[in-house]
């Protein structure tokens, strides 16, 4: 991208956010500046507003530090310190053990616990405050944690995961209106929709999907939702196994569920995944 | 494109969340060992094929994510398995504690001839034990199940444990077994049974060698 054009962007944003409560009435116009990509040094902040997290915020001033005071359910605990030095390995922030980025992950995860102690831990939940982690500190993390867990994918991460298997249905049957070839690849194979979509949904594609097309991605979820996280499901269905060609690559389960566990990076761009998403 | 075999079962890895069930596959089908990895988040599998007593097994390993919620959809997939391991962490009291919550779920979601194999990993933590050899040998014991310490580091028991428990499906499945030795006399019928690998997942496939 040129360098006026992506200036040209992040003076569009700033002056979105200075006047947020007038914008969040210009739903399409902010939906189509959040398919065009937030700029990197605006998407934090972005990302906060458009979740509503930034409210959540400013409205309970010190209560993420006394849900950190809070001793936690060792039951919890004892399963996010598992997982601490298993997301992202390779990412600079989380590459140490005991380093930062492990002991701010499991600061936020911890503190959820604490704030809903019903709903506990669930797995899928580090990945998803790692990536929130990249691009803000702890506390801001924390109420962006609480949005998508309550608001964007509501019931996702709870104890029976039924909603997750329920979408998984959903997102099988929409499948097979969109891409019935695929449809019918994965049905002869037996392959259930919990077995490839699980992860995908769960982790909003953050362990699915190249960089640059996980930030893409989720600029357009916190806008736009669910809907989104469905429609690049759909979108990589119909790239890994919308032909002929493609499907004889893949003739077995095992090897279509290679293929849809390590989807090449070079097979998804950017831009051409967003232009399919948006139609 | 895929190799040929005689038969193909699969195996299933339950137990805790962190006792390595990951890398024991890993370092199994691939021969490797990360120590950096990620989480299991719902149901993976990798292949392996092996040969014993001159058949060619070709075996399907289900990895599962320990944590307790993700159980409602990995229960699913026991009754398609003919083989479990359960798979504590020897450096984790815990985690063998909750190898007789694992049992008995396997008891109620698993077919009835399922064969079993209980597995301490990580046997190289020798400083961080908590869980005695002994305990291990007791607990299998109970159960009527062979028992490995295991180290998915440094590649102990690996091979060996996973050569057991396909020994066992097979001895566990003679009868149909020889059936197969029957019907596959020549050449011909050996490609027809390859050519059917795709369809033959189903149940349909059990006296094709298939008992999935």
């Amino acid at each position: 991208m040129k360098v006026d054009v992506a200036r040209q962007r992040e003076l569009k944003w700033l002056d979105m956010f200075n006047n947020w409560d007038k914008w969040c009435m210009c739903v399409f116009q902010v939906k189509l500046r959040c398919r065009k990509g937030i700029p990197s040094s605006l998407r934090a902040k972005a990302w906060q507003l458009l979740s509503n997290s930034k409210e959540l915020l400013d409205s309970n001033p010190g209560k993420f530090e006394e849900l950190e005071r809070e001793q936690g359910d060792p039951k919890w605990l004892d399963i996010i310190e598992k997982d601490l030095h298993r997301q992202f390995p390779f990412h600079e922030m989380f590459a140490a053990r005991g380093g930062h980025g492990q002991q701010d992950l499991y600061r936020v995860l911890k503190a959820y616990t604490v704030y809903r102690p019903e709903e506990g831990y669930c797995q899928a939940q580090a990945p998803v405050a790692a990536v929130l982690l990249m691009h803000m500190p702890a506390e801001h993390a924390f109420w962006c944690l609480v949005q998508i867990c309550e608001t964007y994918l509501p019931g996702y991460y709870s104890a029976g995961l039924e909603a997750i298997q329920l979408d998984g249905e959903i997102f099988f049957s929409l499948l097979r209106r969109v891409c019935p070839m695929a449809y019918r690849h994965l049905k002869k194979f037996k392959i259930d929709p919990i077995l490839y979509m699980t992860e995908w949904f769960m982790c909003v594609f953050s362990r699915t999907l190249p960089w640059s097309c996980v930030l893409r991605v989720w600029d357009m979820f916190f806008c736009e939702g669910v809907k989104i996280v469905f429609r690049v499901g759909l979108v990589l269905l119909k790239q890994m196994l919308g032909s002929v060609d493609k499907l004889r690559e893949v003739q077995g389960m095992y090897e279509t569920m290679e293929r849809l566990r390590n989807i090449p990076p070079e097979s998804v761009r950017e831009d051409l995944l967003v232009q399919e998403v948006r139609l | 494109m895929a190799k040929q075999y005689d038969v193909l079962f699969r195996l299933l890895l339950l137990g805790d969340s962190g006792v390595g069930k990951t890398c024991l596959l890993c370092r199994f089908t691939d021969n490797e060992f990360h120590p950096s990895h990620i989480s299991t988040i719902g149901v993976d599998f990798k292949m392996k094929t092996l040969e014993i007593d001159g058949i060619k097994v070709r075996i399907q390993i289900w990895d599962t994510a320990g944590q307790e919620r993700y159980q409602t959809i990995t229960k699913q997939y026991y009754r398609r398995a003919q083989g479990i391991f359960l798979v504590y962490d020897i450096t984790s009291e815990r985690s063998f504690q909750h190898i007789m919550k694992w049992a008995s779920d396997v008891d109620e979601y698993a077919p009835d001839n399922i064969q079993r194999i209980l597995i301490g990993n990580k046997s190289d933590e020798e400083e961080k034990r908590q869980v005695a050899t002994g305990q291990g040998n007791k607990l299998a014991k109970d159960y009527g199940m062979d028992f490995f310490e295991t180290s998915a580091s440094t590649n102990y028991n690996i091979t060996e444990s996973f050569t057991r428990l396909a020994e066992q499906v097979l001895a566990a499945n003679k009868k149909d077994l020889d059936l197969l030795r029957a019907s596959v006399t020549d050449e011909l019928n050996l490609a027809a049974l390859e050519e059917e690998e795709g369809i033959t997942d189903g149940a349909a496939a059990s006296q094709k060698g298939c008992w999935c």
